[in-house]
């Protein structure tokens, strides 16, 4: 494959979505369009990154994005390891810190971080020359999965300006929904809230709207449907009453769902989906449903992102050195 | 004895002053003889030239952490006086959130006595209101006072059970200590690390909502008039907060309270990049809290400023956000970041940072103010109010380093301090214990 685009100027990590001008997020989506297209073919892999290699450190269990980033790296060619979290020093009182000090001495080019609280990445970035790739920290920021639900719409909808997305579910727990929503506003979309008061906060960015029903919700006419996944445990801290409510009140229904196929909206998903929960199993045969699409636009986004990052290696830092 | 000493050609802060006047203040026998211009030199005296210097009467912190007994690596009550001094602090009160906490007539002597033969300024100490400060039953209130404890308070936590709190501010009144409050509702806290809001929100870190602060304000507040007892409140960071205090001493209630620095200073909107140097509780509110604190100080609702010195190891704060302890230091910064942010920018004037940083806290313990007055009391400073300060690691006497001024610089020095007519530090001569 020949570089479709130029990579992204100078950038070293991706740990948010805010910091990403417009250009470079569709810079990003574009670049991902040619990695997709080598998955039909019977050699799925480019030497882009042959000779780096890929750290990945999850401190959170994940096996999706996990997976879809370890596939991303090797079918760029690179190394991947998987850095053992949960058996490894950190249960003995090191902290994130001085593990990174451990990688760095490893000399790893990309590090694929997850981890349960927020700005973890973005402490790791500050210490490391590798490239640091956010793959979700708490609920700050998880951008690859923005891209590619912006990726996976933007092939059903080729301009997505002016088009309207309603996020449906736990606003206030959700890295996805503020990664999202962030990029998607971005693009031009519009955005709506809806869920229940205890996880939909004021304190949202003003370019979200809000809604009190799911009526006035699909009234305001929108485009997709974006469910979040209802973390389970969220019932007993008296956010919601019953996950029988909160189906009956704020999921697919299968009233809702002939609504939503009468209209044509298109419906995603992050997954894993609770059925019954956010939706009922119709809606996983629908098909205007893009939550498998997401999962294999996982991979291009994600091959996408860790070939337009720039790690600041040795060499790297000699060339910005002879610059003008 | 010491000779006499002389200090020429500086101006003169005072609490009910807002201009600074010039004189020259003569130092003998500990105690100052003589404040006039164009003050003669006694025979054998040390003359100093303060010209362009600012004498400032010294500073007292009623709300500060020393972390001995227990944590001796962050901070201990030698080196936390010797912050103190750096920053022109010449007394400071411990808070009893130690390990073990100061909870027990035995363990106040104990403090008392460490800091009688190793701190290089007064330590007070005071002690917690309920025995382990886990807030179920009184600690002895009354054989914490024998042994010296000037202020009673289960920082850090505030004492949940109202029931408790109430009792606590009965017994108290029969011998007219004062207790102090960290006010928080702990199940509105949660495990939040930073003020709840925008900025928490996107930044996806867990909030603590200001009415957290505010009910707890309020439910202490009216457990001490019902009480009729002495009540402070400790680091009020929200807007509303203050306000309920308004109201109540309005009412009549016999409460004081402190601003810290950093909550006139900065905002939630600095912890941008997760910056566990803005971390603290109560935290870090909006831009708005802060300015209508400043108005507050101004206005004369606070009634003291104290900085929460909180030191803590770097190892601690390197940690990621939400994991990384509460708290920065501040004795070493107060006055000068004041100085810097504040007097430098005419928001307030040496009169106000004099009363509530210098004056009040004395008064509030019981103390004498140190005035800068024939016949009182020799313990000031002389300021600079030109040269820089580069809060860097040789600069600081704390063992922690955990403050937003890291390696920063602030306008105005602590350049000579005075105390009991001795200069005990002594910058241009290296003389910083």
């Amino acid at each position: 494959m020949s570089a479709a685009a130029a990579p992204l100027p100078r950038r070293k990590d991706l740990l948010d979505i805010e910091s990403l001008a417009p250009e470079e997020v569709v810079q990003l989506l574009d670049t991902a369009r040619p990695f997709k297209e080598l998955f039909t073919r019977s050699v799925k892999k480019v030497p882009a990154l042959r000779g780096k290699s890929v750290l990945m450190l999850f401190y959170e269990p994940s096996t999706r994005t996990k997976t879809s980033f370890e596939i991303a790296a090797k079918r760029l060619s690179a190394d991947v390891t998987n850095f053992a979290v949960s058996t490894s020093s950190v249960v003995k009182g090191e902290s994130v810190l001085d593990t990174v000090e451990t990688l760095q001495a490893m000399k790893v080019d990309y590090i694929v971080v997850r981890h349960s609280s927020p700005g973890v990445p973005n402490l790791i970035a500050r210490h490391t020359r590798a490239s640091v790739v956010n793959a979700g920290d708490g609920h700050h920021a998880h951008p690859t999965q923005a891209l590619l639900d912006a990726y996976t719409l933007r092939e059903v909808l080729p301009d997505l300006a002016g088009r309207r997305v309603l996020i449906v579910g736990d606003i206030l727990h959700s890295r996805v929904a503020r990664s999202t929503s962030r990029c998607m506003h971005k693009l031009g979309m519009e955005i709506g809230y809806f869920g229940p008061g205890t996880l939909v906060p004021d304190t949202r960015p003003d370019f979200a709207r809000g809604f009190t029903s799911f009526a006035d919700a699909l009234a305001w006419k929108p485009d997709v449907v974006y469910l979040l996944r209802l973390q389970l445990e969220r019932m007993h801290a008296s956010f919601i009453p019953s996950l029988r409510e909160y189906h009956t009140v704020f999921g697919v229904t299968p009233a809702r769902f002939r609504q939503i196929r009468d209209a044509g909206i298109w419906v995603m998903h992050p997954g894993p989906v609770n059925r019954g929960v956010e939706l009922v199993d119709e809606v996983m045969t629908y098909e205007r449903s893009l939550i498998n699409q997401q999962v294999e636009n996982g991979i291009a986004t994600r091959m996408s992102v860790l070939y337009s990052l720039q790690p600041v290696t040795e060499a790297r830092a000699d060339d910005e050195g002879a610059g003008p | 004895m010491t000779a006499p000493l002389l200090f020429k050609g500086g101006r003169i802060a005072a609490e009910d002053r807002p201009d600074l006047i010039e004189a020259d203040v003569l130092v003998e026998n500990g105690r100052i003889a003589a404040v006039a211009p164009g003050l003669p030199a006694p025979a054998g005296a040390e003359v100093r030239d303060v010209g362009g210097k600012i004498l400032v009467p010294a500073m007292f912190d009623v709300h500060v952490h020393l972390r001995e007994p227990g944590r001796e690596d962050k901070e201990t009550i030698e080196s936390g006086s010797k912050a103190a001094l750096n920053g022109g602090v010449t007394g400071i009160l411990a808070m009893p959130n130690t390990e073990p906490p100061i909870d027990s007539g035995g363990m106040v002597r104990f403090v008392r006595n460490l800091a009688r033969d190793r701190a290089v300024v007064p330590v007070w100490t005071s002690g917690c209101i309920t025995k382990g400060r886990k807030g179920e039953s009184l600690a002895e209130i009354a054989d914490m006072r024998e042994q010296g404890a000037v202020m009673f308070t289960d920082d850090g936590s505030p004492v949940s059970n109202p029931q408790v709190l109430r009792r606590a501010l009965e017994y108290a009144r029969t011998f007219g200590a004062i207790l102090a409050s960290h006010c928080e509702t702990m199940e509105l806290s949660g495990d939040g690390a930073m003020n709840e809001g925008r900025m928490s929100y996107r930044l996806g870190v867990p909030g603590v909502p200001a009415c957290s602060e505010e009910i707890c304000i309020d439910r202490d507040l009216a457990l001490a008039r019902v009480a009729r007892g002495r009540i402070h409140i400790q680091h009020v960071s929200s807007a509303r907060g203050m306000e309920i205090i308004r109201r109540y001493k309005e009412d009549g209630v016999q409460v004081t309270c402190e601003v810290s620095p950093h909550h006139l200073l900065f905002c939630d909107e600095d912890i941008a990049d997760f910056d566990t140097h803005y971390k603290m509780n109560p935290p870090l509110r909006t831009r708005e809290d802060n300015a209508r604190l400043l108005e507050g100080l101004k206005e004369g609702l606070f009634d003291v400023i104290a900085t929460d010195h909180a030191p803590h190891t770097r190892f601690e704060k390197d940690r990621d956000f939400r994991e990384a302890p509460f708290g920065i230091t501040g004795l070493e910064t107060a006055l000068i970041s004041l100085y810097d942010r504040f007097i430098r920018a005419d928001a307030f004037g040496w009169d106000l940072l004099v009363r509530r940083y210098s004056a009040e806290p004395r008064r509030l313990l019981g103390f004498d103010p140190v005035p800068i007055a024939e016949g009182g009391a020799a313990e000031f400073l002389v300021f600079d109010p030109e040269a820089v300060t580069r809060v860097d690691e040789t600069f600081m006497r704390s063992l922690s380093i955990n403050t937003p001024f890291l390696n920063r610089e602030l306008r105005g020095s602590v350049e000579q301090v005075v105390r009991d007519g001795q200069v005990v530090l002594d910058r241009p001569a290296g003389v910083v214990p």
